[in-house]
């Protein structure tokens, strides 16, 4: 205490910013240094591989019929997955929100579930259930609906419900954030105004959610881009996805500048798409009062 | 008061009769609580927190259901109606402004919930902002406003479908101090204006002073006097009134005799002091133990020739100068009195350790039957 | 003051509240359903999965636990993921810490950066490491997988930590420490410690999780003896689905459980702290 005392301002200033700053500095390092040497400097190689020979191999990759077809399958089973899971997403944050405290804890771990459930496993479970003598088909043979087993597994429909099944608790929280920022006067105060309950929801509940939907449908739909296992598990050969064309050039053909370009191309993609995200208006700051 | 003549009084008649409320198992937070707005009254429930006052807005408004009792506006039993149907206006804590809509359209709202056009709610809205004095400020969002400037927003949207009553739930808790005052003349003025009856949710006495035609005062869950303004400050009902309105000294006696409307009350030191029978509340008989309220500024410290009815003699522990008055504190044996005077200066103030003699009016005391008395 | 939930707004609402659970059930059962399938999957008599077993036999587990390259693969995991919530942990929380309270133009973008892993699709994270350590002879080295595993650790850590630190621990408090005196290690220690240890638990667990179940960095990073326990279940699964895979699918499952349990209990601890 003396020390702050006894000094004068100059000294207080002195020490305050130096040290500090030198502080922040040093504990900064780890975390450069790790991703430094493994995520910055790989980028760098892989641009090096991919721009080698003018740019030869973008060429190669552009051209190729296998892009053109991973690329149409990525951008519509993303698109689709996208769609659906914020649908299902919405309701199930309006029921956490809905839910009071001790039923809300038990519908969280309901939504975490899976959230911990390694993609691998829940993919294998999916393949089980919707096999040809699955739980799926058996249900459905028994209730009479069809009298043959249904192709369900390794088609896109297999894929697309692996993948919302994924991104589900991904899609979920934002949308339940900007719910719970907004402050419960609010709907009291639309309800004593004369609105009937579709009216609280229309006028005033989801128009302050839809930031919670921009920043769930951005974070979705990009996850949703880099899928790798799931098309290969619940997925036909003709569901490849664009990160499986990449290891298709690198482990099949063993080309490592065609799959560098592409990945650089998908880079190209998906950086456009994080920076809308971090852009996008945040909860609060839309409803600030 | 209002004249009733000059002034249009609007909205119906909301009688609240013998209302509890109590959540699940837990104890009641409102207890038999009955009381009657007039149409164009301003009422107020002034209480400390968790005194059942906001519970009592909320029961009114309809989002809470009653245990017991009925709710009736002109006659009319409203506890089936579920809020949106009730016609009252609501200015809430926090305000509750919708963010993502302009003012002019947080304002139009309660009519686009009627089915009103386009064209006539903005309108209508466009005046209603202007009586408030928000004339031009329509197409700004809440948060570009400030405090005083939202609070009037909210008041707008609350009055601009003419209400049956308009509801505040301390609304000026936010503010400073110059601001608020300065809105409860505005929001007096205002209700004068349309003529609407309020009901005022608040903590803040002087507040409730300052823009009541009654104040009901709440402890506990119950109402523990209702009564105009002076009602309730000169002739307060329980000693938990006259403590929350104000400042008063409470001093513990015995009664131990009436002499006509007043009480004859022994002090704890065995002096001997009168005290006027309360107007409104309990009469105290004697034996019972009572608390002469008497307020600081009602007590005077006496001139050496000076006479009272009721005098007791002390030692000045404390002279504060406030500004608008001086305060006292004085060690009458086993209390502190505390007197407010305005008649101090520099040269005249009195130095603790002097011994005074304090006198009163009895018709300025209340001798108060003490409901919780120590031995 | 006693106010009831937001739920509570007036009579008509309940059947509006009813009708959204009553949406909600199908979802939550279609959430947690494949979970909850895989270990009745494990349990059957056959060679085949089916569900529900048809007899209930565990020599899936016994198919498993005696296949010395699954055990390996198994122990490997362990091994890899352990280390890499290490050095992820360190990387996270020293990162939370030194961002911590700390407002200077482009902080959004740091933060942005260190959770980047979490959206950059991890395809490309593993063809660069690939690149880059393949010259090195370190592909097939687990250290260094594990040290690749970290970078999508750290994010994770980061979070949690910086949550935790946001909750636990103020400006003023840092700077009365050190007005009194503290030196670094002091500060570190008695203010800054106390405050990150239940982010840095739940970071570090759930990290964990990632990198335990992480099938595209460790596929790319595999060497012969470095396969990892969802590489070789998912090269397994590309061609069989056999019980015994559900057998080792069990050990996801538990660490799910776990996971998720130890997750509750502290976010308890903490609403009720």
């Amino acid at each position: 205490m003396t020390s702050v005392l006894e000094a004068g301002p100059r000294h207080v200033w002195r020490r305050w910013t130096r040290p500090a700053f030198r502080d922040s500095l040093w504990l900064l390092a780890p975390v450069c240094l790790l991703y430094g040497v493994l995520a910055v400097v790989p980028f760098a190689l892989i641009v090096r591989f991919a721009v080698a020979d003018r740019g030869e191999h973008f060429q190669t990759v552009l051209r190729s019929r296998l892009l053109m077809r991973a690329a149409a399958n990525t951008l519509a089973i993303s698109v689709m997955t996208t769609a659906i899971a914020i649908i299902i997403a919405y309701v199930l944050a309006a029921g956490l929100w809905r839910a009071r405290s001790g039923f809300r804890q038990i519908l969280l771990a309901f939504v975490l579930l899976p959230f911990w459930t390694a993609v691998l496993i829940k993919n294998f479970a999916w393949a089980a259930l919707l096999q040809d003598n699955g739980v799926v088909n058996t249900l459905l043979q028994m209730s009479g609906m069809t009298s043959a087993p249904v192709t369900l597994l390794h088609n896109r429909f297999a894929v697309i419900i692996g993948m919302v099944h994924y991104v589900l608790p991904y899609a979920v929280f934002p949308i339940f954030s900007a719910m719970l920022a907004i402050d419960p006067n609010i709907e009291r105060a639309a309800r004593s105004l004369g609105a009937k309950t579709g009216s609280v929801i229309w006028f005033v509940v989801f128009p302050l959610t839809l930031p919670g939907i921009y920043g769930a449908t951005v974070l979705v739909f990009v996850i949703s881009i880099g899928f790798f296992v799931t098309p290969v598990i619940l997925g036909a050969p003709s569901d490849m996805m664009i990160a499986n064309l990449v290891k298709y050039y690198v482990h099949e053909l063993v080309d490592f500048n065609a799959g560098s370009a592409l990945a650089v191309l998908i880079l190209a993609a998906v950086l456009p798409l994080i920076m809308l995200q971090q852009s996008l208006p945040r909860e609060g700051r839309y409803g600030a009062v | 008061m209002n004249d009733p003549s000059l002034f249009q009084r609007s909205g119906r008649r909301l009688d609240v009769e013998g209302v509890w409320k109590a959540y699940g198992s837990q104890p009641f937070v409102v207890r038999d609580v009955t009381f009657v707005l007039e149409p164009g009254e301003f009422l107020t429930l002034l209480g400390p927190s968790g005194s059942g006052k906001t519970t009592i807005l909320m029961l009114i408004a309809g989002f809470e259901t009653l245990s017991r009792g009925k709710i009736r506006v002109d006659g009319r039993d409203i506890v089936g109606q579920p809020p949106e149907r009730r016609n009252f206006g609501i200015v809430f804590q926090g305000y509750a402004l919708f963010p993502h809509m302009s003012v002019l359209d947080n304002v139009a709202f309660p009519l686009r919930m009627k089915g009103v056009g386009a064209r006539e709610r903005a309108r209508q809205a466009g005046e209603i902002l202007e009586k408030v004095g928000l004339n031009g400020l329509g197409s700004r969002r809440p948060h570009e406003l400030s405090g005083g400037q939202q609070q009037r927003v909210a008041l707008a949207r609350a009055l601009v479908f003419e209400p049956d009553a308009l509801l505040l739930d301390e609304p000026l808790g936010a503010l400073d101090r110059k601001l608020r005052e300065q809105l409860q003349i505005e929001i007096k003025e205002i209700q004068r204006r349309v003529g609407v009856s309020v009901l005022l949710v608040t903590h803040d006495q002087d507040e409730a002073m300052m823009m009541s035609d009654r104040i009901a005062v709440m402890a506990d869950g119950k109402i523990m006097q209702i009564g105009s303004p002076a009602d309730v400050y000169l002739h307060p009902a329980t000693p938990f009134v006259a403590g929350f309105l104000g400042e008063t000294n409470l001093m513990p006696g015995i009664c131990c005799g009436l002499e006509g409307d007043r009480v004859v009350i022994r002090f704890r030191n065995g002096e001997l002091g009168r005290a006027g029978i309360p107007r409104f509340g309990g009469r105290p008989v004697p034996g019972d133990a009572v608390l002469a309220s008497i307020r600081p500024e009602r007590i005077r410290i006496l001139k050496p020739d000076q006479r009272a009815d009721s005098l007791i003699e002390g030692k000045i522990v404390s002279c504060a100068f406030l500004g608008r008055h001086a305060r006292y504190v004085i060690d009458v044996g086993n209390q502190l009195v505390a007197v407010s005077t305005t008649d101090w200066s520099e040269t005249s103030a009195l130095a603790p350790g002097t011994r005074v003699r304090l006198g009163w009016l009895s018709e300025d005391a209340q001798g108060l039957v003490d409901q919780h008395p120590r031995s | 003051m006693a106010r009831s939930d937001v739920g509570q707004m007036s009579p008509n609402a309940g059947l509006g509240r009813i009708l959204l659970f009553a949406a909600c059930i199908p979802i939550l059962v279609l959430l947690v359903l494949p979970s909850l399938i895989i270990v009745p999957m494990a349990l059957t008599k056959g060679d085949l999965i089916q569900f529900p077993p048809i007899w209930i036999s565990i020599h899936a587990f016994t198919d498993y636990l005696g296949d010395p390259a699954w055990v390996d693969s198994t122990v490997l995991s362990f091994k890899v993921s352990i280390l890499a919530v290490a050095v992820g942990a360190v990387a996270g929380a020293t990162a939370a810490i030194a961002l911590h309270g700390r407002r200077f133009p482009g902080r959004n973008l740091v933060a942005g950066l260190i959770m980047s892993p979490i959206v950059v699709p991890a395809i490309v994270l593993a063809l660069g490491d690939y690149l880059l350590l393949s010259p090195f002879q370190l592909i097939g080295n687990w250290i260094a997988l594990a040290v690749v595993h970290a970078i999508h650790v750290t994010p994770y850590v980061f979070i949690s930590v910086q949550t935790s630190l946001t909750v636990g621990l103020s400006t003023a408090l840092l700077r009365s420490a050190r007005s009194l005196g503290a030196g670094h290690f002091s500060v570190f220690r008695f203010v800054h410690w106390p405050a990150i240890r239940p982010g840095l638990l739940a970071g570090g667990i759930l990290g964990f999780a990632v990198s335990f179940d992480d099938v595209v960095l460790s596929l790319f990073m595999q060497g012969p003896n470095t396969i990892t326990l969802p590489v070789r279940m998912f090269t397994a699964i590309e061609y069989d689905l056999t019980p015994k895979i559900a057998a080792s699918a069990s050990v996801f499952i538990a660490l799910a459980v776990i996971g998720l349990l130890v997750h509750s209990l502290g976010t308890a601890r903490r609403t009720a702290a």
